[in-house]
């Protein structure tokens, strides 16, 4: 078993990978075509690839540092495929300078805080937004520069340290601790400096796409998500790798640990997505409950798909103790886990763009007309904010604003088809009525279920977020969207396999090296009597 | 459970990757191993003695699923029909709000049932007394055991012999 083996980045790999990147580009020019005047779908893909690839280099780079931090010695036959990984952020530097480039520009309307439009200073002007107003000191073109591109450049410089560190180690005579101890410092360190300005990237980068609303839940549960994304990626790699000939000596009991992790985690990410979910589904407060009402109404096979791939598949699949362990079983899952995370960041993206692309025509619409409409885009989560404070007169503003809302939306629904405009009638009235009757007994505030019932159907109805109806692109991923995936999954292996074709693919010093080349999770599937010490290295003696 | 009077010849071993490589030796030379015992899991060492693999994890499954159903049913059945009562203005049937205790019911049947079950496999009970071969297999030795209750003696030479050749540190004989 040669361990001094280097990956040799081949034309035809390489070949492939380029033309994967031209379908990329291809698809991103496509999805201009029919576009919206502020060209959502096109910024959304761009910014929903970027966000997920460059997570997943930054989560190779956090889930290696905890290993590292944690002593853990079974990882260091695959290491190097974290570290080539996580210098993607490289990448994800530029791919993200791109949006806060946008930011800065205006040539995209990803996030609705930023339209010039709103007006988040005159609380006596037209369309006041008191939520964006409150919240203009995080949410502003250069907090969002330092909590995207500034943050990944603290991590980029993290990263390449660490990596350069482990490849300065294969340089020593005899492998000794000198060379780890300086990586754990870096490791370390690293891990409350990813944790949390990991959270301040994703509230900026992706909350904010829904800027009227919040969840404390949200960090977790998306880095979570792109944790997975980067599991079930070394998964696919390494198979890739060994049927390539390369990473002989990592054997099924590494494949098995690693299964585990994407089997716990995705159990671990299913509690975060309950638990987001069920917080603001208890609490029912408006400004939380439409991110989920809208989805569950409008987005049902974005919505149910996502737990379908990210749950029901690896829980099921992967729970018994031979599927971890068996090369093609555990390269199917890594895939759909792989797609349905991808899938979770389209859901978290698309359907709060397509709102913010919305409100943005609605207010220059109405700024056009000299500002006579109440304001709609806004009114709502402006009374849901000042409820918090005078529930007593909560149910006579939601009322109000809700008569508001219904004129209004009647107006702008006039291009849909005449029976849905019928019906938003009938449904005005119940929740008019459902708001009377809780005038009686307004101290009951939100927690009535009434009341809760009728503020979703004037969320649902009054046309606040605008056209519901299938778009491809935005309801279900489309052509344009695979591609783009592919176009940019093949960037990140592109610049991932030349990162790992320049140094040896095991850290041939590293001093938990021999615990790696030996583990052995004392699995038997088989149950057969194994006494010749086959692949796992069973018959090794004394260090 | 060791019948009345065994006759146990056993070698204790200091280190974990000494006992693997004997248990190993010991297949090859198609020795009858009655227990191997160690003070704590040592991996690698089911497939060496060819243990099959446990059967007890399919009952937790089973356990579970009866805990996830119980919990499940029983608050549908207590907040639909039997106490209907309306908490934080949801409908009485709130699925969400149920999961929770779903989960924590899964929980509980699965651990108490494999725990029980493993229990009565073991005729672990309280009360019940097991005899111990010796006292530092709990502590820091790695034995294995052989049933020389009907053993020529040449066998029982042949075993010592093993134990001599594969770096035992201790062999004695012992009457259960």
């Amino acid at each position: 078993m040669n361990l001094n083996t280097q990956f040799v980045f081949e034309g035809k790999l390489k070949r492939n990978l380029v033309i994967g990147m031209v379908i990329g580009a291809i698809c991103l020019a496509w999805s201009l075509v029919g576009d919206d005047e502020y060209r959502t779908r096109f910024w959304t893909n761009w910014l929903h690839n970027s966000v997920f690839f460059t997570g997943i280099a930054f989560m190779a780079m956090f889930f290696l540092s905890a290993q590292i931090t944690a002593f853990a010695g079974w990882n260091s036959v695959v290491k190097r495929v974290w570290e080539a990984m996580s210098q993607f952020m490289w990448v994800g530097l530029i791919l993200m300078g791109v949006i806060v480039a946008g930011v800065w520009g205006h040539f995209h309307h990803l996030y609705h805080w930023n339209d010039p439009n709103v007006n988040i200073t005159n609380p006596d002007g037209p369309h006041f937004d008191e939520i964006l107003a409150g919240k203009k000191g995080f949410l502003n073109p250069m907090f969002f520069t330092l909590g995207t591109i500034g943050f990944l450049a603290i991590w980029y410089f993290w990263a390449y340290k660490l990596r350069q560190v482990s490849v300065a180690q294969d340089t020593q005579e005899t492998p000794s601790f000198d060379y780890h101890k300086k990586q754990r410092k870096w490791a370390a360190s690293f891990l409350p400096l990813g944790g949390f300005l990991s959270t301040v990237f994703l509230w900026q980068s992706v909350m904010s796409v829904d800027p009227h609303w919040y969840s404390t839940m949200f960090a977790w549960y998306s880095m979570v998500s792109v944790w997975l994304g980067a599991i079930s990626m070394t998964v696919m790699l390494i198979i890739f790798l060994k049927s390539k000939g390369y990473l002989e000596y990592v054997t099924r009991d590494h494949l098995h640990d690693i299964g585990k992790f994407l089997f716990g985690i995705s159990v671990f990410w299913t509690y975060l997505w309950f638990d987001q979910f069920m917080l603001i589904w208890y609490a029912n407060n408006g400004e939380e409950t439409i991110y989920f009402k809208e989805r569950m109404d409008h987005y049902p096979v974005l919505f149910w798909g996502n737990l379908l791939l990210n749950f029901v598949t690896p829980f099921l699949i992967l729970m018994r103790n031979d599927t971890k362990r068996k090369f093609g079983t555990m390269f199917f899952v890594a895939a759909i886990v792989f797609f349905g995370h991808w899938w979770d960041f389209f859901g978290m993206i698309k359907p709060g763009a397509r709102i913010a692309a919305h409100e943005a025509t609605m207010l220059v619409e109405e700024n056009k007309n000299g500002g006579t409409h109440s304001d709609t885009t806004t009114g709502i989560d402006h009374d849901a904010s000042t409820g918090h404070e005078e529930p007593a007169t909560e149910t006579a503003h939601v009322a109000e604003a809700h008569a508001d809302t219904a004129a209004h939306a009647s107006e702008i629904m006039h291009t849909e088809n005449a029976t849905e405009a019928e019906h938003s009638e009938p449904g005005h009235t119940e929740a008019a009525e459902a708001s009377t009757v809780h005038t009686d007994h307004a101290d009951a505030g939100h927690a009535d279920a009434t009341h809760g019932e009728a503020a979703h159907g004037e969320h649902g109805d009054g046309g606040h977020h605008g056209d519901k109806s299938f778009k491809m692109g935005f309801t279900v991923p489309g052509i344009q969207e695979l591609g783009v995936m592919i176009g940019f999954l093949s960037l990140f292996l592109f610049f991932f396999f030349n990162q790992l074709s320049k140094v040896s693919l095991v850290p041939l010093r590293d001093p938990y090296l021999e615990e790696s080349l030996h583990h052995d999770t004392g699995t038997n599937i088989d149950g057969e009597r194994q006494l010749d010490g086959d692949e796992s290295g069973h018959d090794h003696g004394h260090h | 459970m060791a019948a009345e009077n065994t006759k146990v010849l056993y070698g204790l071993y200091n280190d974990e990757e000494d006992l693997k490589s004997a248990v190993k030796t010991a297949g090859k030379d198609h020795m009858d191993i009655m227990d191997v015992f160690t003070p704590f899991p040592v991996h690698g060492l089911d497939p060496v003695l060819g243990l099959k693999e446990s059967r007890l994890h399919y009952l937790g499954f089973v356990y579970g699923a009866i805990g996830a159903l119980f919990g499940f049913g029983a608050m549908t059945w207590i907040f639909t029909s039997d106490w209907p009562t309306i908490f934080g203005g949801k409908p009485y049937w709130s699925v969400p709000a149920f999961i929770p205790i779903t989960f924590e019911m899964t929980v509980l049947f699965s651990a108490w049932g494999m725990t029980l079950t493993f229990y009565t496999i073991c005729g672990m009970w309280p009360g019940v007394k097991n005899k111990t071969l010796d006292n530092r297999i709990t502590d820091d030795k790695f034995c294995i055991a052989f049933d020389v209750t009907n053993a020529a003696e040449n066998d029982v030479d042949n075993i010592k012999g093993f134990f001599n050749r594969t770096g035992a540190a201790e062999i004695n004989l012992k009457t259960l």
